[in-house]
């Protein structure tokens, strides 16, 4: 895989010049037009410079600052207000894995609510990285499973929960099916996707064998004072419509040191996050002395989301 | 018989019985030593923790239990440390933690009813219920200490503060309520339930439409 900073690091090439010419261009379009209806409530060199977006890893580290640039004025026009957009980069010898106790989770789902929360996800668009499983005690037959259990209790008798998320596999199939390389792994092993490069075609969606990646069928409608200003490129920060989301380990926490939200928000400490080429890591204490299993392992996708009991 | 009891076999026999031989003769010079020792130093036994546990500090937690503090009434009486069952007790209904095998002050200390003490009869604060809880719950304890168990806070990188037993269980009624969940994502367009009883009730209706074609293939 190529290190994304090495590309970064690379002078630019073709598109030196063509970007002055588009910065030009765009300055004189904006000039002529200063926040008018056309070009999406954005400038004429905003619109153009989305345009000619490159992809992801293929962007020099100036033009992700001017992507990033462009982030924060949208969602300023969109939501009214101002976020940070950052483009934090993996830390070296940092692989983030995840263990999840099926003993100690009760379904109170609050991890998908963190989720929501953190992620900027629309309050209505019925997109949820995170679905809480509901199963009969004793059977792991995932077709039979209840996604939508609405008990006045939980966790109800005779059941046991089951959340499933992003795997973050380490041999990805959906990266495999993305015909636009839209998707990759990223060194610290998170499974990103570049959203103004994704064309919406949904096969990753279709490779995916554990329904991780959802379909954003609405611009997602946040209430302002509920937006979360604190995103990152490849994570939270608000997502076009028509593109394919999922969970990326809350990259824009993560890479600080913080905890995924759902972590933080499970109030059972079922979830365990942390760096796998850590020895005296806690997901390492997990997967030494834990019985550990992981979901359709026989398929050899890898996933890097461990499942235990006590 | 030396067919029954090929070489190897009687061999490996003579070492387990030389090695068991062995152990008792070790066991015993052991106990005289450490007869000897407790002579001289009276009991030095104490859990010291896993030192190989990564580093942590105990969060700040809020009162957990539903009693009302102790000393509000306990500073007034004589400690009482017979074992006996308690029936005027305003705290009684609700002690469901040990099913009646253990009572206050197994875990309270006899003086001071707000601080608690190990096994051993060490005083700890509350704040260190950890390690009372350890000296009944080994595994759980083991695994707290190395993030297998209990709740970390904020971060998986830096320092590590995680919650105390006490934090998530009540002591005196450590298994957790059931609660209502968060709401269920709302159901997309084609993906239903399935109702299982219509499915085979349709089918069982089907059937005698097939026995009759071929009845008349017949």
């Amino acid at each position: 895989m190529t290190d994304k900073r090495d590309v970064q690091a690379s002078p630019p090439q073709v598109n030196h010049s063509r970007r002055k010419f588009l910065t030009k261009l765009g300055a004189a379009g904006a000039a002529g037009s200063i926040a008018g209806p056309a070009w999406g409530g954005q400038s004429m060199q905003d619109a153009i410079g989305d345009f000619f977006q490159d992809h992801y890893r293929r962007m020099t580290r100036q033009e992700i600052d001017e992507a990033l640039a462009r982030i924060e004025r949208k969602a300023k026009h969109r939501y009214g207000v101002d976020i940070k957009c950052e483009n934090t980069p993996p830390q070296e010898g940092v692989v983030f894995g995840y263990a999840l106790n099926i003993s100690k989770c009760k379904g109170y789902r609050d991890c998908v609510q963190g989720c929501i929360e953190e992620n900027n996800q629309g309050r209505d668009s019925q997109l949820q990285y995170i679905r809480v499983l509901e199963m009969d005690k004793g059977t792991m037959n995932l077709e039979e499973s209840d996604h939508y259990y609405e008990s006045e209790k939980v966790p109800a008798e005779g059941k046991y929960y089951l959340p499933v998320q992003c795997m973050q596999c380490d041999d990805p199939p959906c990266v495999k099916a993305c015909p636009v390389e839209a998707t990759w792994m990223e060194p610290d092993g998170i499974v990103a996707i570049d959203y103004d490069w994704c064309i919406g075609c949904r096969y990753c969606m279709t490779a995916c064998p554990y329904w991780a990646r959802h379909f954003n069928w609405n611009t997602p409608s946040i209430p302002a004072e509920e937006l979360n200003p604190n995103t990152h490129y490849l994570g939270n920060r608000p997502r076009p419509k028509g593109v394919v989301e999922k969970c990326h380990f809350c990259i824009q926490r993560t890479r600080k040191g913080q905890q995924p939200a759902c972590m933080e928000a499970c109030p059972t400490g079922a979830r365990i996050f942390g760096n796998l080429m850590d020895p005296d890591s806690e997901i390492r204490y997990v997967l030494n002395n834990k019985t550990v299993f992981r979901l359709k392992e026989d398929l050899g996708t890898e996933p890097k989301f461990w499942y235990f009991t006590d | 018989m030396p067919g029954l009891y090929p070489d190897k076999l009687r061999l490996r026999r003579m070492r387990v019985l030389k090695k068991a031989s062995l152990l008792v003769m070790l066991g015993c010079s052991a106990w005289l030593v450490d007869a000897a020792a407790d002579e001289s130093q009276p009991e030095e036994l104490q859990f010291e923790g896993y030192p190989d546990a990564p580093a942590f500090t105990v969060a700040a937690s809020e009162r957990k239990s539903r009693h009302r503090r102790c000393s509000r009434c306990h500073d007034k009486m004589d400690p009482n440390p017979t074992i006996r069952e308690l029936e005027d007790a305003p705290h009684v209904d609700y002690i469901s933690h040990g099913k009646g095998h253990i009572w206050c002050l197994v875990c309270h200390d006899e003086q001071e009813r707000e601080s608690l003490r190990t096994l051993l009869g060490e005083k700890l604060a509350f704040t260190q219920a950890h390690i009372v809880c350890g000296s009944c719950h080994a595994n759980r304890e083991k695994d707290w200490y190395f993030g297998g168990h209990g709740k970390r806070l904020s971060n998986w990188q830096g320092e590590r503060v995680i919650y105390t037993c006490t934090y998530c269980h009540d002591p005196h009624e450590p298994a957790i309520e059931p609660r209502k969940p968060k709401p269920a994502p709302s159901i997309r367009a084609g993906l239903e339930k399935m109702n299982n009883d219509q499915h085979t009730d349709v089918q069982k209706s089907q059937q005698p439409v097939t026995k009759s074609r071929q009845d008349d293939n017949d």
